[in-house]
């Protein structure tokens, strides 16, 4: 299997910073991330603190940032990363649909996922899961909602219901996907996943609907659920002043890192994490 | 790690030793990380603990027995009982001290 360089996980501004810098160190990298680079960065009308560019909205950064890419011919991959898992001198990473290797990895994951829904951490794995594509074929003739908090969350809503006999959407955000025909659009915001062993029904604000299973489709995994062993205090990553995790070889940048929440503050924290695995990549290079 | 199925797995729960299953499926790509990993925990608990693996597409009556919903889940068995289960893949020292913790 190829082994990159490093493997980025996230494109908002810190990912990107990271992916500007590595590719201008000739690093071999893989970029992931969503289709609209950031939700945050697209829904916000106004920027004033963006040195240089004051007043530019969300949606004109984001060109600027798919330009920057695109000027550099740093490719953006839409795959969901649902693990990296530390394997001693390099980290496997799992995303739906491949495995890859990588010597570092820099997570810009953006900030942790909203609040749990009541009932999901006790039924996690007991009918409530974070990976469709994953356990999808675990639902075959069953009846699953799928919460979906973006676009591609319809898709894997679709590829559920290719299996399940029964697939209820509750979209958090709008989607331009078509729905299957077995599937049943819901509108009412989810409240709480009922069931003692077993998830048993999916309660909205409106409605109790029985289920086998939850599928909860969020933009980002929770930094402990997608790193194995990785340190995390008050939800955020634990990085020194490189922007190194506790665990060798893997760095953080942006708002997984913690507060505040700016634009500038993440971009830099990527470039820091990008210089950061350059250097890294040079010492072990030196030592073999 | 032996492949268990449904003819051998209970002879293979029930035995001396404490027996730690893997439910997993060639199309899970978290399962095939967390392979290799279990494979290296099997020879570090040489004789103290058994390996087995069950293809849950091969034998579905047996993860839906354990409520197998989300893999990899890995269970760990003494004389025939679950006492202990994980879901999802974890590190190597958590699932080290886990399976330890119940020896």
């Amino acid at each position: 299997m190829n082994r990159y360089d490093c493997i980025i996980v996230g494109s908002g501004p810190a990912g990107l910073e990271a992916a500007v810098n590595l590719s201008i160190r000739g690093k071999n990298f893989l970029l992931f991330g969503n289709e609209n680079l950031s939700i945050k960065l697209e829904t916000a009308p106004r920027i004033d603190n963006y040195l240089g560019f004051p007043g530019i909205s969300g949606r004109e950064l984001q060109r600027r940032y798919r330009e920057h890419l695109a000027s550099m011919n740093i490719p953006l991959r839409t795959e969901q990363v649902n693990l990296v898992y530390p394997m001693g001198d390099y980290f496997s990473v799992a995303t739906n649909k491949n495995t890859y290797q990588a010597s570092t990895i820099i997570l810009a994951t953006g900030t942790s996922p909203a609040k749990l829904l009541p009932g999901e951490e006790r039924l996690l794995g007991r009918g409530v899961g974070y990976c469709a594509t994953c356990d999808a074929p675990l639902y075959r003739n069953k009846t699953v909602a799928v919460v979906g908090w973006s676009n591609e969350a319809a898709l894997e809503a679709n590829f559920v219901a290719e299996l399940a006999k029964k697939v209820y959407y509750l979209p958090v955000r709008k989607f331009s996907q078509t729905l299957r025909d077995n599937i049943q659009l819901i509108t009412s915001p989810p409240v709480e996943i009922l069931g003692e062993h077993q998830v048993e029904a999916l309660r909205t604000k409106t409605e109790t609907i029985p289920v086998d299973g939850v599928f909860l489709l969020r933009d980002s995994i929770a930094p402990s659920a997608l790193v194995p062993g990785i340190q995390v205090e008050n939800g955020y990553i634990v990085v020194d002043a490189d922007m190194q995790t506790n665990l060798p070889g893997c760095f953080a940048a942006g708002d997984c890192t913690g507060k505040p929440h700016q634009l500038m503050r993440a971009a830099g924290q990527g470039q820091t994490a990008a210089l950061a695995v350059t250097r890294y990549l040079d010492r072990k290079a030196s030592e073999q | 790690m032996l492949e268990l199925n449904q003819e051998t797995f209970q002879d293979f729960i029930k035995g001396e030793t404490p027996a730690l299953v893997d439910f997993w499926a060639p199309w899970c790509m978290p399962c095939r990380i967390f392979a290799p990993v279990l494979e290296d925990l099997s020879d570090e608990l040489d004789g103290k603990v058994e390996f087995g693996k069950v293809n849950i597409d091969d034998n579905p009556d047996l993860a839906s027995q354990y409520g197998i919903t989300t893999i990899p889940t890995i269970i760990l068995f003494q004389q025939g009982k679950p006492v202990t289960q994980m879901i999802g893949v974890h590190s190597r020292e958590k699932v080290l001290s886990t399976i330890t913790s119940h020896l």
